[in-house]
């Protein structure tokens, strides 16, 4: 009888063990959000030729990452979209503006596990150097979130 | 002998009404379903529906909150786990990297993931801009535009819909920036911490 009762308890146990290791399985951990300094970028081609601007603010800005032309000799690839819109002649009467609105969002994604790593989005009503102001917006932000994790 | 017969009877007559009376209480209660906007105790993952009841399902099911920016709308109360893995589709106008900036500035914690088989959900969704017009300009002096997106989010393992927000801004400060944003902000609001 009394064994009978050890092996009902041990069965029960090894129940319990093994529920509470499914339920442990499931509970999602917080991604390892980081894009290391000197790591290689591949820029998507962006709407407008947004990737051209974006490549250039990130060398002016001196952002810790190799650009590289290829996607596969990339870990990190930058994807996006870009807006522009010139002063129309209103604003240019009305408002006297001459400047462009500019609106972008970027996408920094790791290659390799698919997880988006960085996303930044900028918007500017009246943008002096139009997309150029933008792209070195993100380039900006881009260096500060590599150099401050 | 006549006992038998008398229950055998009862229970024959018994029989009968049940049978008469369940189509009656069935149809009832289908019409107060289709009259209530939630039914709590039907699960969010109700699997795939019939068929035929493809167009009851979600208007039993979703329950809407007004906010100060939009509509909202959750089935029953579902929730993400945190850090679950999202896929945003694209969504025309490059929409979808608006609302992953968003769900990055707004600190939602979720994982996105740009390849959808290794996502768990699915946000969906439309957006629409309108440029500020030269009356605009003139009338009301202001050059922002308006912004309006709607979003879905769905479970790909089920293929439930359990989220839905629709965001309208008439002057938009930031354009789509702003509305990507006020997206994860709400989305929030379902992740569970």
């Amino acid at each position: 009888m009394s064994f009978k009762r050890n092996v009902v308890s041990i069965l029960a146990l090894l129940v319990v063990a093994a529920v509470s290791t499914a339920l442990a399985g499931e509970k999602n951990t917080p991604p390892t959000q980081k894009i290391p300094k000197g790591a290689k970028v591949f820029v998507a081609p962006i709407e407008g030729g947004y990737d051209t601007y974006l490549k250039d603010a990130i060398a002016k800005k001196k952002v810790p990452v190799e650009i590289v032309a290829s996607h596969d000799q990339a870990d990190y690839e930058i994807t996006g979209t870009a807006e522009s819109q010139k002063a129309s002649t209103a604003k240019k009467v009305i408002l006297g503006n001459w400047h462009s609105r500019e609106e972008a969002s970027i996408t920094v994604s790791n290659i390799k596990s698919a997880e988006v790593v960085w996303a930044y989005s900028v918007h500017e009503e009246a943008s002096t150097h139009g997309k150029k102001s933008s792209a070195e917006a993100c380039a900006k932000h881009l260096k500060e979130a590599i150099e401050n994790q | 002998m006549p006992r038998k017969l008398s229950l055998i009877s009862q229970t024959l007559v018994a029989l009968i009404l049940c049978l008469a009376i369940y189509p009656l209480s069935a149809r009832s209660s289908t019409s107060q379903e289709n009259n209530s906007n939630q039914d709590q105790n039907q699960t969010a993952d109700a699997g795939n529906p019939a068929p035929g009841d493809q167009t009851k399902v979600p208007v039993s099911n979703i329950k809407s909150a007004p906010t100060d920016e939009g509509q909202l709308a959750t089935v029953n109360n579902a929730k993400i786990p945190s850090y679950a893995k999202v896929y945003v589709a694209p969504i025309p106008g490059g929409f979808e990297n608006y609302i992953i900036a968003g769900l990055r500035n707004k600190k939602v914690p979720l994982t996105v993931v740009i390849d959808r088989t290794k996502a768990d959900y699915e946000i969906s969704g439309v957006s629409d801009s309108e440029k500020a017009g030269w009356a605009k300009m003139l009338f009301i002096g202001s050059q922002n535009s308006n912004e309006q997106a709607s979003i879905k989010i769905s479970n790909l393992k089920t293929g439930a819909v359990i989220f839905g927000y629709s965001v309208h801004k008439t002057n938009s400060a930031r354009g789509k920036q702003s509305a990507g944003e006020a997206c994860a902000k709400h989305i929030k609001q379902i992740v569970l911490e």
